[in-house]
């Protein structure tokens, strides 16, 4: 019998010490708070980050955690429902010409009641932007200030991706290729078409049009070598979705979800169809998923080559574990710090993450020393 | 008293039906005109669904939403009706119309313009449901005329 304690009793602190090694892979570290909604980040050196807010602003946070003025010039937003300020990217030569990406929301200065996204390139200065060139606009202009999309990726080709959403109102546009609603539009860096794009010879069809059939794409990466594209979109309720991205492909919103209308309605009841894309990953209920980030750097070994979605409900980040394209496996990470709008991965391999909302927080998730 | 409310019930469930047969059916028609496979079962199937889902798991029961708005309507029509003369069939018909305006075009505006109810969508779907709850309205006000005579 004393053996069996004693047996007992060695299992349970055996057992907690690996509880606590596995808890213990990693700590939070709160870099800046006070965010107006933060949503877009990007890295001009090891030790600065710059955030965009979605109310307007553009900020530089240096490695104090201070948070600096709203950077000048960039263009006047429509923060309004989901839209206003969105992604930032940087150019793959930053180094040299210092280009950076904004996506945002804005009203038609024309009619009032229209909007649309656009996309701008500009030189950064450190406290302002200069040389404000369009090198997107989705059309047709919009009524709704929801389903935007509005991230972005350089692919390793040099090429600009746009994930543009539906519109919410909009929804049975995606499957038409003569208009932005839900799709990926893939231009060069001075907004120039590509002459490889899947659709430059299509009649009707815009040829900035990379693929086509999504809803609200609100996450977009791609693996070490730029061979696989990842995408997330919200589903509606239900039916949140991971894409694998390749050209001229249908994904097959809304005529194929596993999701229904807010209202309970079905919005289709197929799942699949000839010609339109399965996702590699679907969520029922939604996760709201929002950034996404490949990881692909040396300080969290056990992570390298995994996936990380953030998600807005009920608030942490997935950790899917990829074999090449496949999921295989997820894994809930840090939950209980609320809504989560973005993930990224920082020069110094830790990773980067926002929270939604009027206070929002960038939190640096590092291993612990 | 007691057929009264089984009559604003009744109409409740004339114009709910009415509204969420409205959104499957735009719904299928433009999965047809996508060559997805809708068939007659389908048809039936999904109103079914969109029936008790509407009502079940969605943001807002349909039911409770129109009767609320049915409710307002109903009541502001009766105590009009004490100063205007018309006939009861048609103010309650305005009513039911009023009531559905409410919901069709009104909520968008508080929601930066996003139709919650996927038939409401287009200006002739916006039409048609401004017209079920006229037709509601004119069944309770016709009813309880019948009633009352």
């Amino acid at each position: 019998m004393k053996f069996i304690k004693v047996c007992l009793l060695g299992l349970l602190i055996l057992s907690t010490a690996i509880s606590a090694n596995v808890e213990a892979e990693y700590e939070l570290e709160t870099i800046a708070e006070g965010l107006h909604s933060p949503w877009g980040i990007a890295f001009p050196s090891e030790d600065e980050i710059l955030v965009t807010e979605l109310s307007g602003s553009l900020r530089l946070i240096n490695s104090d955690g201070l948070i600096s003025e709203p950077i000048s010039g960039v263009p006047e937003v429509l923060f309004a429902g989901q839209g206003g300020l969105s992604d930032i990217v940087l150019h793959p030569q930053f180094d040299s010409n210092k280009l950076i990406y904004l996506s945002f929301s804005e009203t038609d200065p024309s009619n009032k009641n229209l909007n649309t996204l656009r996309v701008v390139k500009a030189i950064f200065e450190g406290n302002s932007i200069k040389d404000v060139e369009t090198v997107f606009l989705a059309t047709p202009l919009r009524k709704t200030a929801a389903h935007y999309g509005a991230r972005m990726l350089f692919m390793k080709d040099g090429t600009l991706l746009i994930t543009s959403g539906d519109g919410f109102n909009y929804r049975e546009q995606a499957q038409y290729l003569n208009n932005h609603y839900g799709k990926i539009i893939r231009i060069n860096d001075d907004g120039s078409i590509p002459e490889d794009n899947p659709f430059l010879t299509t009649e009707g069809a815009l040829p900035e049009i990379w693929s086509y059939g999504h809803r609200n794409l609100q996450g977009i990466a791609q693996n070490t070598e730029g061979t696989i594209i990842f995408e997330n979109e919200h589903g509606p309720m239900g039916g949140d979705e991971l894409n694998i991205i390749n050209p001229k492909l249908n994904y097959g919103w809304p005529a194929i979800s596993y999701g229904k209308d807010y209202s309970g309605a079905l919005i289709t009841p197929f799942t699949e169809k000839e010609g339109m894309e399965q996702p590699n990953k679907y969520w029922v209920p939604s996760i709201a998923p929002s950034g996404m980030t490949f990881y692909d750097k040396d300080l969290f070994p056990q992570w390298k080559g995994s996936l990380f979605v953030s998600a807005l409900v009920p608030g942490d980040v997935r950790r899917l574990v990829l074999d090449g394209e496949v999921v295989i496996s997820e894994e809930i990470l840090f939950d209980g710090i609320g809504r989560i709008r973005n993930v990224i991965t920082a020069p110094d391999g830790s990773l980067i993450l926002a929270t939604d909302g009027k206070n929002g927080k960038l939190i640096r998730v590092k291993p612990i020393k | 008293m007691f057929k009264n409310i089984l009559m604003f019930l009744a109409t409740v469930f004339i114009v709910t039906f009415l509204l969420v047969s409205h959104t499957t059916v735009t719904n299928l028609m433009w999965l047809s005109s996508m060559d997805m496979p809708v068939t007659i079962s389908i048809l039936f199937t999904s109103i079914a669904h969109d029936m008790v889902s509407m009502n079940g798991s969605g943001a807002v029961p349909a039911a409770a939403l129109v009767a609320v708005a049915l409710l307002i309507a109903f009541a502001v029509a009766r105590i009009a009706l004490k100063w205007i003369n018309i006939s009861r069939r048609y103010a309650y018909a305005i009513a039911g119309g009023c009531a559905l305006f409410a919901i069709v075009l009104l909520m968008p505006l508080a929601f930066y313009n996003l139709d919650i109810i996927a038939g409401a969508r287009s200006a002739i779907g916006k039409v048609y449901l401004i017209a079920t709850g006229a037709l509601g309205g004119y069944y309770f006000g016709f009813n309880l005329s019948k009633k009352e005579n």
